[in-house]
């Protein structure tokens, strides 16, 4: 009885706030039917957004893959001083608000920042363009594929990259054969969660983008203005999409969930070094 | 190839894990270092090895100074407990790793890779699992998979830490045996390192016991066991009953019996302690020597235990004696009984703990 409780209560809970919502966002996106919504989606101004969205996606991503795999393999395999310190400063970003992030960025590289001045006389914008909002979206994306890697990392232990070596691999044969196959699921999974975080993030892009339509705004940005100017359906059309690449992310993860408990359970070494009594 | 080590030391934070160690491994020779967790012989290996820089100090390979040679270039084999096999390789590909990474000019061509796998696969007796997954094997036969890996690279020398340690002892046994017979054939030189009293005189030419980064003693399996030269070693490498020696004028005795005869006494100092193996024990009648009541007794094979409560020792802490079947069968001893024990052999070392 107790049981059957937890669960209605689990399900009534997850559909309030997950399914509705969802259910929602589509709902009034084709309130005023198919035609209305391509319309609002074919707007030029939504396909700049979408456009900008992706780039800003396409660069923070990459980046933060070899951020998050050099961090993951400096913490995870080797001793140093301030190791500790790295792993706190990686989870700075979760730590922090996104709008503060943002303002950071305002002040260091905006016109009254402390490199303000010497980007004005080299007419290079960071913010209230582009670059701005690549960085902005870096900082708040980098710990996701570093905190995916971490543990799988430290779990494998050293052990297979120095035999590697030892059988005369050099350190790059090392990582490109034996490191990365071992962390691919783990890093796979990673990526796919920096990526739905980087398309989706408003909070620090909102603060230094500045909302140039059809130049910075990205879609979270672009269904914000939409919505206050109380062009609701165009608004959740937008949204929609949004939604629909946060879905097909969730498929992507679950496709990895499915095909890795196979994959574990063969990766899975006795790690326990615990000694056996003496015979 | 030769291996010296000359003053090596190496200082993990505060902790010294090996200190000042002075080593000659020859040519082909299959030396184990012996201790417990926390004794060095690990870090030692590593060493060796090249996966460990020592803070001070050199390590000679065939009396060439190779303490800063990168790994690759070490011609070294590693074997791991864990084994360490690349899971997403197959053992054909496993063993054919080292071949593979050479650099083009020193590669051998595909079919003289497949060749050579095909040839280490048969030496380990493991030619029917060349496309199976490490995975799919059991521990025996993966720790045999990284062997011939290892091998592949035609080592010089064989380091290998605590390779059995993690399998079922009747595998275990069955392995050494293997791993002995196969060094025999091929005479390349192998340091193991081993927790393992046992397998360190079963398999090795040469062992070497380590304690807190230190050597205690270096000796061929038989002097090790019977001539421990510190009660350490002495209680190492078996298990041992321990006695206080005491003095009664002039003379030194464990419990009523007169030890004095023994050269080692040294009757000066006051605290010694007595080690004895529970072989060494002599079970008599219950009028000869130190009184003693049976309070335990198993059978184990070819083997029997007691335990022994001897008069004047602490109940809780009986004398564990060893006797051969054959002596149990025809005496019959019983829980209870009376008897009187005497000692073969005792060794006697200063009390220091």
């Amino acid at each position: 009885m107790g049981r059957l409780l937890l669960i209605v209560t689990a399900l009534l809970f997850l559909c309030l706030f997950l399914v509705l919502p969802l259910l929602a966002v589509f709902a009034q996106a084709l309130a005023k039917g198919f035609a209305a919504y391509f319309i609002a989606i074919s707007q030029p101004m939504a396909w700049a957004a979408v456009k900008l969205t992706l780039l800003v996606a396409a660069i923070a991503v990459p980046l933060n893959l070899i951020f998050g795999v050099a961090a993951a393999w400096a913490v995870a395999k080797f001793d140093f001083r301030g190791k500790s310190a790295l792993i706190t400063l990686i989870d700075l970003p979760f730590a922090v608000s996104p709008v503060i992030a943002g303002m950071i960025f305002i002040l260091v590289f905006g016109t009254h920042g402390w490199f303000g001045g010497f980007l004005k006389a080299h007419h290079i914008r960071v913010v209230f363009a582009v670059p701005g909002i690549v960085l902005a979206t870096i900082f708040v994306t980098f710990p996701f594929i570093a905190r995916e890697l971490i543990p799988v990392m430290q779990a494998q232990g050293k052990d297979d990259e120095e035999t590697a070596l030892s059988l005369g691999a050099t350190g790059w044969q090392t990582f490109w054969r034996v490191t990365l196959p071992n962390i691919r699921w783990g890093l796979l999974y990673g990526v796919l969660l920096c990526n739905a975080r980087a398309m989706g993030e408003f909070g620090a892009v909102s603060v230094v983008s500045g909302h140039i339509r059809g130049v910075t705004n990205t879609m979270p940005l672009h269904v914000e203005i939409l919505y206050n100017e109380y062009n609701y359906s165009a608004a959740f059309a937008v949204a929609s999409l949004l939604a629909l690449l946060a879905l097909l992310t969730l498929a992507g993860k679950s496709i990895l969930e499915w095909r890795q408990p196979e994959l574990r359970h063969a990766a899975r070494r006795p790690r326990d070094r615990t000694r056996r009594a003496n015979p | 190839m030769s291996i010296a080590l000359r003053g090596v030391t190496k200082q993990f934070g505060e902790y010294a894990a090996v200190e000042n160690i002075n080593l000659d491994v020859a040519t082909g020779a299959l030396m184990a270092l012996l201790g417990p967790s926390g004794s060095g012989k690990t870090t030692l290996l590593r060493i060796i090895g090249g996966l460990e820089t020592p803070d001070e100090g050199q390590v000679l390979f065939n009396g060439q100074d190779a303490t800063l040679w990168p790994i690759g270039d070490r011609k070294v084999g590693f074997v791991f407990q864990q084994y360490a096999l690349f899971r997403h390789m197959t053992v054909f590909e496993n063993v054919a790793f080292g071949l593979k990474v050479k650099r083009r000019r020193e590669r051998p061509t595909a079919a003289a890779i497949r060749k050579k796998v095909q040839d280490l696969l048969a030496l380990v007796q493991l030619s029917w699992a060349h496309d199976r997954f490490p995975a799919q094997l059991s521990g025996g036969q993966r720790q045999r998979v990284a062997l011939a890996r290892a091998m592949a690279i035609d080592p010089q020398v064989l380091l290998l830490d605590e390779p059995f340690g993690a399998l079922d002892s009747q595998v275990r046994h069955e392995l050494r045996r293997w791993l002995r017979r196969l060094h025999d054939e091929l005479h390349f030189t192998s340091i193991i390192v081993t927790h393992d009293q046992q397998e360190a005189i079963e398999v090795a030419d040469t062992v070497v016991v380590l304690n807190r980064g230190r050597i205690e003693q270096v000796g061929i399996p038989g002097e090790i066991y019977d001539l421990p030269k510190s009660a350490f070693v002495h209680r190492f490498l078996g298990q041992v009953n321990e006695l206080p020696v005491l003095l009664r004028d002039g003379r030194a005795y464990v419990g009523p019996i007169d030890i004095s005869a023994a050269a080692e006494v040294q009757t000066g100092s006051a605290n010694n302690i007595a080690l004895i193996r529970p072989h060494e024990i002599e079970i008599g009648p219950a009028a000869s020597g130190w009184p003693a009541t049976v309070v335990a007794v198993r059978v184990i094979g070819p083997i029997v235990r007691l335990d022994l409560c001897a008069a004047g020792q602490p109940v809780h802490e009986p004398l564990e004696a060893e006797i051969g079947r054959e002596r149990f069968e025809a005496e019959r001893f019983t829980i209870g009984q009376k008897v009187g024990l005497r000692f073969r052999r005792w060794q006697v070392y200063p009390d220091a703990a």
